[in-house]
């Protein structure tokens, strides 16, 4: 295990040799061993009906119709066009905030995050009927349009691809931003400074030094929001055209119309399967290291991944050269007065960017804010008229409460879980090289690549024999097989860019391993592990899926409790939903805040 | 959980009571089903059923388990679970960890848990006297039908109010009935509307012709402005006027109506089908749960949720309970059913699958 360090800021150390015993693989061990129960075991009992027929007999009958009928490679490849653009425009449109974010000073941050986050607030129900009424023939961005005379007849926004994509970047783009930001605060702000002294341009010093050491924050927040998007299947049924169809929704229609289990499994296998292979040439050309702690087998590469090289290189090359060309070309049309004056410049710019982007996450939640006064009993723009009705209908109404804190207390719990076992793991993956690293990784995040229909029918086996079903140990359990993924990623993404001779320091003076941990690693973690621990939380709040089966009836959960109210129709009573957890997260972030802030300052 | 573990035990509990109610009051439990007089302790007796929530939830506790506790002693719970559960019920069944006894199920759905065998008989030894007063197309030997339901076209009164689509020969009509329109996601009703629309007798519809529907579709396809994947979304699309005509459930777009949305259905030609008590292979209880369908056969009982759901109850007698201008909402309705067009389950029973999958290949081609 040598270091090396070929690129020019990346962080030199030499890993400390240690025994080779059994310890070593303690803080790995809680996440394989529950993984491997409640995840593993149950799923591949279940995905085994996939190779026999209804008689028993072992059979490949479910394969050679999957190769067969060209509709399901089809609906296969639709999805992974979905969840590549998306996250192409998670990373375009998140990058520049992530970049504010991490530049600003700690308050500004904290305030414009919340802001970030809002999609997260807003169920899902609730943001995707708010973009049918927004952008509808007769929405309000159309109506705005059409007064303005911009355009003769209302524009299709929905119900094609563009409405998909509006949705689901929408969605998920909040994981890209939180993913990237807490990657980019590590980042030493010397270090451009110091490529701006030797002559780098703006630009030049942005490709040259600043993104590539940003690139694991962009990895990390790609992969997140393009597994998580492979799994979406409401946004793009309520908001997207005749073909833009989900392989969940194809493996739901398996599983419960037609009770064909054994090919609900097959298809299942087969997006297993695609996203694995995409997984190797993701570590063939950009190696799983842009996630992990260490750039060291990259020497390993084979031709795919020198070509990769090759070709990332070239990127960077010419996006520098031509951002020096284009500076040198701005120079010569306005001569440079001072060098501040052009810095300015592209400040406001990335504020403006940024902000518009921020506007964007924040619309449905403004729009719901004002929908849920209304009088009318459907959502609808502008609201009718000014009414209590709907707050009244909830607060009056003791299930939504048992549904809003039994949905805290699962979230909460599963966060917490899936935090003690996959950080450990993420330490675990980013800091040691060992064969098979891609392969454990990829059994780490395969519960978020697996459709969650197929983890809730295998769940309710193994729960009907621990006496699970129907309990909040069983939802808690179910969501903390969500929650470690995001958790090991995330974490993994920030522990890149961490100087492990801040350890080492803390250590030659005289701290030990744990007082080590707890003063020195995990604070400076801190915004990752916040990040994490968000997403977790979110996951776990706002799914339903896993939730419908384990609970099966009796306890609900928050998203199971709007599905059940939206069973005719979306009534402004979910709104005011959306609008009550809005607010209540909202204070929750900023009386942390402030109580953080008191404490800095005593 | 502690709330569970008391259900759990509870359901045991029954079960045990189960054959006491079997060796000791035998047969008396199906013939006595003159409810008020039912005399025996039940407090601790318990059904659960998973019904579609929504507007079901507060319309079957006022007809079918608020009276029925008070008839009986016995507490019927409903709770709402997935819109089409038989997956959760196979894994209910297959593990014999009951969450429900019973589930209300579409025709459709309940016949794909027949086929695999997963569901007990509502009346093993004949229909009571009410459930024998419901018309045999509208239950089974493993249903009792509760409501009935249309798919049918709904159009807004504002924008085609002067040239509206009649049949579905017109809603395939783009150019003579000119507005925008939406159809289901899904084979189910949609092949059928497809075949009518290119001429198809109603009396000869079944068995289906797969290839002239198909044809049929292709004709309209570019023209569907959106594909709907569920019924909210189209009480919603109807309401703010997103399209001029669609197909979907008269209960959805009755929701719209109800709250002052300029739109009008047509009755000509519509396919309906029912939904209602199924109750799960194996599960506690079946025979109180029998008594429980018993219950919700009569037609003044069911006349009580149609205050909060448009669908037609499935005893004829109901009506008599029922206000005219709600008689004239509910599919059921007399002066509908001969124009309106009964659904084949049994036949999709076997096709879905294979249909399923053509009809995403056709949407996608």
């Amino acid at each position: 295990m040598s270091s090396k360090s070929e690129q020019l800021p990346s962080v030199t150390y030499t890993p400390i040799v240690r025994p080779r015993n059994w310890s070593r693989f303690l803080s790995i061990s809680p996440a394989i061993l529950f993984l491997g129960f409640f995840f593993i075991y149950p799923v591949v009992l279940l995905l085994g009906l996939s190779f026999v027929d209804s008689s028993g007999t072992l059979t490949l009958e479910h394969y050679t119709r999957l190769y067969e009928k060209a509709v399901y490679v089809k609906v296969l490849l639709i999805t992974l066009k979905i969840a590549g653009w998306t996250t192409i425009f998670s990373i375009l449109a998140g990058y520049p905030i992530a970049y504010l974010l991490s530049t600003v000073k700690s308050s500004t941050r904290n305030s414009l995050v919340i802001w970030v986050l809002m999609p997260f607030w807003t169920s899902f129900l609730v943001r995707t009927f708010a973009w049918i009424v927004l952008l509808g023939r007769h929405g309000a961005l159309n109506e705005l349009l059409l007064a303005l005379g911009i355009v003769d007849a209302p524009v299709r926004l929905i119900f094609n691809f563009t409405g998909v994509m509006i949705g689901m970047v929408h969605a998920l783009m909040p994981l890209c931003v939180l993913t990237m930001m807490s990657v980019m605060e590590n980042i030493d702000r010397n270090l451009v400074s110091a490529a701006s002294t030797l002559g780098a341009r703006g630009g030049q010093a942005f490709w040259r030094i600043y993104f590539p050491l940003s690139a694991p924050g962009v990895a990390a927040g790609g992969m997140l929001v393009f597994i998580t998007s492979l799994g979406f299947f409401i946004t793009p049924a309520l908001l997207g055209g005749a073909r833009d169809t989900m392989i969940v929704q194809v493996i739901i229609f398996q599983i419960h119309e037609v009770l064909n289990w054994g090919f609900a499994g097959a298809i299942a296998m087969l997006l297993l399967a695609s996203v694995l292979v995409i997984f190797f040439f993701y570590d063939q050309l950009l190696g799983l290291s842009t996630l992990s702690g260490e750039s060291t087998h990259e020497h390993k590469k084979g031709v795919i991944g020198r070509i990769g090289r090759w070709l990332g290189g070239g990127v960077i090359n010419i996006l520098s050269y031509l951002c020096e060309q284009g500076g040198i070309l701005i120079d010569k049309l306005t001569p440079l007065r001072t060098d501040r004056k052009r810095r300015q410049g592209s400040r406001t710019t990335l504020w403006i960017t940024a902000m518009t982007v921020i506007a964007f996450l924040c619309i449905p939640a403004l729009f719901v804010i004002p929908v849920s006064f209304t009088e009318d009993g459907f959502l609808g723009w502008p609201p009718v008229g000014f009414s209590l009705q709907w707050y009244e209908q909830v607060l009056n109404s003791p299930a939504w409460a048992a549904a809003a804190s039994r949905s805290f207390v699962v979230a909460i719990s599963s966060a917490l879980l899936g935090m003690s076992i996959g950080v450990p793991a993420a330490f675990f993956l980013a800091r040691r090289q060992f064969f098979g690293k891609a392969a454990l990784f990829a059994f780490l995040v395969s519960p978020i690549i697996m459709p969650n229909i197929i983890i809730a029918v295998a769940l309710f086996y193994l729960y009907a024999k621990l006496g699970l079903v129907g309990t909040n140990m069983g939802l808690i359990l179910g969501h903390t097989i969500l929650a470690i993924p995001y958790v090991v990623i995330t974490v993994m993404a920030i522990l890149k860019n961490y100087d492990h001779r801040l350890d080492q320091a803390a250590w030659t003076l005289g701290a030990n391993k744990w007082q080590t941990l707890t003063r020195i690693t995990l604070p400076l973690l801190s915004a990752g592990l916040i990040a994490a621990f968000m997403f977790a939380f979110v996951i776990s709040f706002d799914e339903l899926t896993i939730a419908l089966f384990v609970t099966g009836g009796e306890v609900t959960t928050l998203p199971k409790q709007m599905w059940d109210d939206a069973l005719m129709r979306v009534s402004p009573a979910l709104a005011a939903v959306a609008t009550l957890l809005l607010a209540f997260m909202s204070c929750i972030i900023f009386s942390t805040e402030y109580v953080r802030r008191r404490g800095l300052r005593k | 959980m502690n709330k569970n573990e008391k259900k759990i035990d509870k359901l045991d509990k029954s079960v045990s009571r189960r054959t006491f109610l079997k060796t000791a009051a035998a047969g008396a439990a199906v013939a006595a089903v003159g409810f008020p007089a039912i005399v025996r302790s039940a407090q601790d007796l318990k059904i659960v059923m998973r019904d579609p929530g929504g507007p079901f939830a507060p319309g079957f506790a006022e007809a079918f388990y608020k009276p029925f506790f008070e008839a009986t002693g016995i507490e019927a719970v409903g709770v709402q679970g997935q819109h089409e559960p038989t997956g959760l019920i196979r894994a209910m069944v297959e593990t014999g960890n009951y969450t429900w006894n019973m589930s209300h199920l579409s025709k459709a759905s309940h016949q794909s848990l027949v086929n695999i065998g997963y569901l007990e008989p509502i009346a093993p030894n004949g229909a009571g006297k009410y459930l024998s007063q419901i018309p045999e197309s509208l239950r089974g030997e493993y249903i009792m039908g509760t409501d009935v339901y249309a798919s049918l076209i709904a159009y807004r009164t504002d924008t085609m109010g002067k040239n509206p689509p009649k049949n579905w020969k017109d809603l395939w009509d783009v150019k003579g009935v000119p507005g925008l329109r939406a159809l289901r996601k899904h084979p189910f009703d949609t092949m059928e509307a497809a075949l009518m629309a290119d001429g198809v007798d109603p009396k000869d519809l079944y068995p289906l012709d797969f290839d002239r529907a198909f044809r049929s579709l292709d004709r309209i396809k570019d023209d569907v402005t959106l594909w709907w994947t569920g019924g909210a979304q189209t009480s919603q699309l109807l309401k703010s006027g997103e399209v001029d005509c669609l197909f979907t459930w008269n209960g959805r777009a009755q929701v719209a109506i109800d709250d002052g949305a300029p739109v009008d259905l047509v009755w000509d030609q519509a396919l309906y089908t029912f939904e209602g008590w199924t109750i799960l292979k194996g599960a506690p209880n079946a025979d109180v749960c029998r008594e429980f369908i018993e219950f919700c056969a009569q037609g003044e009982q069911q006349a009580k949720f149609t205050p909060h759901i448009a669908y037609g109850p499935t005893n004829p007698s109901a009506f008599a309970h029922i206000p005219a201008s709600r008689a004239k909402v509910l599919p059921t309705n007399p002066e509908y059913l001969p124009n309106m067009v009964s659904v084949d389950s049994d036949f999709w029973g076997e096709h879905k699958e294979e249909i399923g999958e053509r009809f995403n290949a056709w949407l996608l081609g």
